[in-house]
């Protein structure tokens, strides 16, 4: 157990969400299942105003998270000086089993919380309020899995054990580790950039053909193979290290917290562009300017990946 | 994606605070005064290790000390020989120092045995013996005192020289050659420096022992292999490394700072307590002033946001002003009171400036524990009045 302030502040933080998103699944139960907009009962009445309750308490819990989830990372690199053999974030989230869990977790709530909110403001503006039995319908199971991080989280703290010896980023993120994401790394390193730079292309492509559920696939497509090609090839770029792959040590000072600007861009540009698809199937005539902003910020991030190999490549003469 | 920020509103929300003035002062003040004292005590943990790292830096790689049952005794300096045979060890060095306790005062000086042959493990002695004729201070039997105990000496008429007491009782007269500082005084404060032969006749010591023996390495990755090496040789001490004592401080300041947040925790449950109340329980004007907001087309999620705009001034205000209070208490007035905390009572201790540091983590931690707490306490009160209905309040 280790008890540094910034533990204990995400810890008081977790509780609040916890006890919040136990009242908020409380009250959108009877939502869920009884909405009825037509009905001009009290308890209709009722559900209606209790809706805005809950869509207060989300707002909150996912405003916080969204700069909490910094925090944390923040707070996993600092602990990383204390527990042995941690270098970074990645050791310390992995001196747990569940380490990755968690990680996986966490961002899966910021893609589902940001969608609720999404599609909440746009069933503010219909005034027949119709994604509202759905929208309740997803805070059930997006509750449970805001649960499930709680616990992981929580748990991943009291567990932590600053005498116990821990691997560094350097031996998880390797060929040779046995770690659960090792397989990944038989993929050699030309497949990837170019998997990358097609995935991106076709990108462009759905983005030209405006077809709302390419495009969702297309963004989908291209969060997963950039996260897979910023370990695999983009990081070795910015490390200048061909054996470094972590994911965790570019958002330390050293690398000028480039990481933060490369998650930021990704999830934005992909977080708008699957949650506007998303929205635009479920209602035609929803405003197409999120086409445009998913490009903009999406484009931004391979801008700033494609830099780090092209400047090495100016400078040395070589690739890695 | 959302709405854009209503200017009006905002108007709207900070004349509904000045309307309340007292109410709201009252609130203000409370949390203002609550973040102020956690953000001292963040700041001052954080200043406290700045200026540890700082030393640290100036320590050497390894320090050995020899245990017999379990406890710190002198070394034998003829262990020296065998230290420098193992590769990667540029240089080992005997440290004679000890505690000297001052009755009068009740504070501890740190007694530091330096010689001008060797040399010299820290920066900060090397530069002092450069300064000062080395050779006179033995010859005059003198020392060199630092800041705070040159205070502490005068305070009790010492004014040119000291009498130490020997263990055998007899007293040895050591005058005072000049005052000491380096350039963090939270290390020097307490320090004697006097030649090594001094301390060993003081101290009762013998010629060939001494306190620890500092090792330096050229190569930090080949530490282990050497600290290996000498438990195999030495199975009866206790080898320390910068690391060690990095990772320690560390320790304590976090378990320091968050021993105090887990009262902070309490009071802040309070405070969420209080605010809740003030937000539940409305005067019949108020509850009046959401029954027109109603009547003239204001919606549930308008009186929700106009509060929400409402708590976030307060609270932010809070947050500012008690951060900058906090900045003027720890480094300007150098945090009387609080700072005792995290040096102790120890007479000798508490003069030294505290260094400057200012970094965002610490606000935002700061910012993650008190303003998410406040606007917690007034989402359920806020929806049950904007709630309300209009024809049943303004009845």
């Amino acid at each position: 157990m280790l008890l540094t302030p910034e533990v204990i502040a995400i810890l008081i933080l977790d509780t609040i969400f916890l006890l919040f998103a136990c009242f908020a699944f409380y009250i959108s139960i009877p939502i869920a299942l009884k909405w009825d907009i037509n009905s001009t009962s009290a308890f209709q009445y009722g559900l209606e105003k209790k809706a805005i309750l809950v869509a207060t308490i989300i707002k909150y819990i996912f405003v916080l998270k969204l700069p909490l989830f910094l925090f944390f990372i923040f707070t996993s690199d600092k602990i990383s000086g204390v527990i042995t053999g941690a270098m970074c974030a990645a050791g310390v989230v992995n001196s747990v089993d569940f380490g990755l869990s968690l990680f996986i977790f966490k961002i899966l709530n910021l893609y589902i919380f940001g969608f609720w909110l999404f599609l909440h403001t746009e069933d503010m503006k219909d005034e027949k309020l119709k994604f509202t039995k759905l929208k309740f319908t997803i805070f059930i199971v997006a509750f449970l899995l805001l649960i499930t991080e709680i616990f992981y989280e929580i748990s991943f703290f009291t567990s932590l054990d600053v005498d116990k010896i821990v691997s560094c980023c350097g031996t998880l993120f390797s060929a040779a580790s046995t770690s659960t994401i090792s397989f990944i790394f038989d993929i050699s390193n030309p497949v990837i950039v170019t998997a990358f730079y097609i995935t991106f292309a076709l990108y462009l492509i759905t983005f030209f053909l405006k077809k709302e559920s390419l495009f969702l696939a297309s963004n989908i497509l291209f969060f997963i193979v950039s996260v897979l090609s910023l370990i695999l090839f983009f990081g070795t770029y910015i490390y200048e290290l061909p054996t470094h792959h972590c994911p965790f040590c570019f958002l330390q000072k050293d690398y000028y917290y480039v990481g933060y600007a490369l998650y930021i861009t990704l999830f934005i540009g992909t977080f708008i562009g699957i949650s506007g698809s998303i929205l635009s199937i479920l209602k035609p005539e929803f405003s197409q300017n999120y086409y445009r902003t998913s490009l903009i910020f999406n484009i931004l991030y391979t801008l700033i990946v494609s830099v780090y190999p092209v400047v090495f490549y100016i400078r040395n003469g070589v690739w890695l | 994606m959302e709405s854009k920020i209503n200017h009006f509103m905002i108007g709207f929300a900070i004349s509904s605070i000045l309307r309340r003035g007292v109410k709201s002062f009252f609130t203000l003040f409370i949390f203002t005064s609550l973040i102020f004292l956690l953000s001292s005590i963040l700041f001052i943990s954080n200043s406290i290790k700045a200026e540890l790292g700082f030393t640290l830096k100036s320590l050497p790689e390894i320090t050995i000390q020899k245990l017999q049952a379990g406890r710190h005794t002198n070394i034998g300096i003829n262990r020296i020989d065998k230290l420098l045979e193992f590769h990667g060890v540029v240089s080992a060095i005997p440290r004679t120092w000890g505690y000297y306790y001052f009755e009068k005062a009740g504070v501890n000086f740190s007694v530091v045995g330096i010689d001008s042959f060797d040399k010299q493990y820290k920066n900060s002695f090397e530069s002092f013996v450069e300064d000062v004729d080395f050779d006179e201070l033995s010859k005059n039997s003198s020392m060199i005192v630092g800041v705070g105990v040159k205070k502490a000496l005068n305070d009790n008429y010492y004014k040119d020289y000291f009498n130490f007491v020997k263990p055998d009782g007899e007293l040895q007269k050591v005058t005072i050659a000049s005052t000491f500082k380096s350039s963090t005084s939270l290390e020097s404060n307490d320090i004697i420096l006097m030649p090594r032969d001094m301390v060993l006749d003081i101290f009762g010591m013998n010629e060939n022992e001494a306190t620890d023996i500092v090792l330096s390495v050229a190569n930090p990755e080949e530490i282990p292999t050497i600290i290996e090496k000498i438990r195999n040789l030495y199975p009866d001490t206790r080898v320390i490394t910068q690391n060690d004592l990095r990772v320690s401080y560390q320790n304590i300041f976090d378990y320091k700072s968050g021993m105090f947040l887990a009262l902070f925790i309490i009071s802040a449950f309070t405070f969420f307590m209080i605010v809740y109340d003030k937000a539940s329980g409305l005067s019949s004007e108020e509850k009046k002033e959401i029954g027109i907001l109603k009547a003239i087309g204001w919606k549930i999620d308008d009186i929700l946001k106009e509060k929400f705009y409402e708590a976030f001034i307060i609270s932010f205000l809070a947050f500012l002003s008690a951060i900058i209070l906090a900045l003027f208490f720890v480094y300007t007035l150098e945090a009387p009171l609080i700072k005792d905390i995290f040096i102790g009572y120890s007479r000798l201790k508490p003069t030294f400036d505290l260094p400057f540091v200012f970094d965002f983590q610490t606000v935002f931690l700061l910012f993650f524990l008190t303003i998410p707490l406040y606007l917690a306490a007034i989402i359920i009160p806020s929806w049950r009045v904007a709630s309300m209905d209009a024809d049943e309040v303004m009845r």
